[in-house]
């Protein structure tokens, strides 16, 4: 039903046309309009490929988030997109700059949460943002204005003169994502943010995330389904290295209709109907449908009535993320 | 960019008890052996003062002083960068508009402006007689030359073995494996041969004694360039995977 979604060979976000036909115009203002652009980026740790040629793209307002289980490589795309680890081949570019060959210009424009937050324990809240906003290049007024903005952003206000160690892993958690954006940048990349959050604090976590796509583009990993379907509008399924879907979280075009009848006809009957393009049995006398290009649900239940099949059953059966997840991994359709 | 980094590193690491400790007992073990050298001195006949009080003092005194530079410096030196690397935050620094080089700057400037007070201890202990009797201020600064190249390089050593390896304890197995073996080769080398010239007591007397000589310099120079460098290649390949 997905293998449109599909690309087990290649793993692009970008029109494979772009690739083959990409003037130097076209790619000049796709650097433009698009905040972080990876071509074919792959990490290896001899012997192993632990991330395969990767194209991924963001825009402003984009939320993308890598999705699979443990040991897929999610944290390695991201210490490479960071600047904390080399590619083995591919390029990155953040607005416009090519990491590898400018690191300085383009991190200017990265903010960091990596799995762990990299804290300084022995050191106050304050203190520490204030240090991390010059270590950005800040000069000292702007990371004095800086800290006080993520600090809100955060919720850290209460907590600024306390040592970062004596903080609950929550609060750690926050400090960690507040030297992420406190020099504003335009490329944010959140490694598991809301790990050790509580269930408010998740919420909040979400919120900031929602507010900062707004004039950003916004790259997190997570292995938990509900954390991206709640946070992201985007996602990168990957396996084992590959990424193995790429697109919407809910593809619309990718809807299809459960029905029950209690005739219980063949399949090659129901297929007839003009407005259908296929039709599965999925038990006797249950039915996924997958209609023609134009053609209403309204359209199709006057036609199976007129059948008189008795229709029990006619509910639109969209793919949650959940579903996505499971056929790009294992193949399960169910 | 690395004198931020290397601000902040001070003013970081002066949080810590460490800091204050390794002040407090240099200070306390330094005052001790000041006054025994005063005390030495005097006893002296003044017909077999062979040497000046400076220069019992720039033995005596800058002798314990590398001493305790040699004990304190690996200390300070086995979480620079052994820590970062471990616990990930590490990813402050490589995530900032910094590379490598100048990370390994900062910190090396960071344990150098903390290696400056311990530097100024005997110094200012020596200089607390000048009203009272006559010092000679070249030895002294050279000295005080000799003591800061030799923390330079010490911490040069500690640097390569913190970056070398995520865990503190080799780390410091490692600086002091190479300092005691650096020491060592003083007196166990023929003198003039190329180990016997890769040892610092040597050239760290020299200073001590008032003798400011280009090789003595070019060593203390070729030991921090070499050390940093080793650092420098570590973090690449870090980076590299």
């Amino acid at each position: 039903m997905l293998s449109g979604a599909f690309h087990p060979h290649r793993s692009t976000g970008l029109d494979p046309v772009w690739h083959r036909k990409a003037t130097l115009g076209a790619e000049a203002s796709q650097f433009m309009t698009e905040l972080l652009i990876t071509r074919q980026l792959s990490r290896q740790f001899p012997p192993r490929e632990v991330v395969q040629p990767l194209d991924l793209s963001l825009a402003r307002g984009d939320i993308l988030g890598l999705l699979g289980p443990n040991g897929a490589g999610k944290s390695t795309i991201l210490r490479m997109i960071s600047g904390d680890l080399a590619p083995s081949r591919g390029s990155i570019h953040v607005c416009g700059f090519d990491l590898v060959r400018q690191p300085r210009a383009a991190k200017r424009h990265i903010g960091y949460l990596p799995e762990r937050p990299p804290l300084h324990p022995d050191q106050r809240v304050d203190e520490f943002l204030y240090d991390c906003a010059r270590l950005r290049g800040l000069s000292r007024s702007a990371a004095i204005g800086a800290r006080a903005r993520s600090r809100q952003q955060c919720d850290l206000n209460e907590v600024g003169q306390r040592l970062i160690r004596k903080l609950s892993k929550g609060y750690q958690q926050r400090v960690g994502l507040a030297q992420a954006i406190l020099h504003d940048p335009e490329v944010v990349i959140l490694d598991e943010p809301t790990d050790g959050l509580d269930p408010a604090q998740i919420r909040q976590v979400r919120t900031l995330i929602g507010q900062l796509a707004r004039d950003k583009a916004v790259l997190l990993s997570s292995h938990n389904l509900g954390e991206i379907q709640a946070a992201c509008n985007r996602v990168v399924i990957l396996q084992q290295g590959r990424c193995v879907y790429q697109g919407g979280l809910t593809p619309s075009e990718r809807t299809t209709y459960r029905l029950v009848l209690e005739q219980k006809p063949e399949s090659s009957l129901i297929a007839e109907l003009p407005s259908l393009t296929s039709v599965e049995t999925m038990e006797p006398g249950v039915y996924r449908l997958t209609l023609a290009n134009g053609k209403r649900p309204s359209e199709v239940l006057t036609e199976l009535v007129a059948r008189n099949w008795g229709v029990s059953e006619f509910a639109p059966e969209t793919h949650n993320l959940e579903q996505i997840f499971l056929q790009a991994t294992t193949g399960d359709t169910a | 960019m690395s004198l931020t980094l290397a601000w902040m590193e001070w003013r970081r690491f002066m949080r810590t008890p460490l800091a204050w400790i390794a002040l407090a007992l240099t200070l306390a073990l330094l005052s001790w052996s000041f006054l025994g050298a005063l005390e030495s001195f005097n006893k002296l006949p003044a017909a077999s003062r062979r040497l000046g009080l400076t220069h019992h003092l720039g033995l005596q005194l800058y002798g314990l002083a590398s001493v305790l530079m040699l004990i304190i410096t690996p200390i300070l030196t086995l979480r620079a960068f052994s820590d970062p690397l471990r616990n990930g935050s590490y990813a402050l620094f490589s995530s900032a508009p910094l590379n490598n080089a100048q990370i390994l700057i900062g910190k090396f400037l960071g344990i150098l402006l903390y290696q400056l007070l311990l530097v100024l201890l005997p110094l200012g202990l020596s200089l607390s007689l000048w009203s009272g009797t006559p010092i000679d201020p070249g030895l002294l600064l050279s000295a005080t030359l000799g003591l800061l190249l030799l923390s330079a390089g010490f911490s040069a050593i500690g640097l390569g073995f913190s970056a070398l390896s995520d865990h503190p304890g080799v780390a410091a197995a490692g600086s002091y494996g190479v300092l005691l073996l650096l020491s060592l080769l003083d007196q166990h080398t023929e003198r003039g041969s190329f180990l016997h010239w890769l040892a610092w007591p040597s050239h760290y007397l020299d200073l001590q004694m008032g003798l400011v000589r280009l090789h003595d310099l070019v060593y203390f120079l070729t030991l921090i360039l070499f050390f940093l460098a080793f650092a420098w290649q570590r973090l690449e390949r870090r980076l590299q995977g």
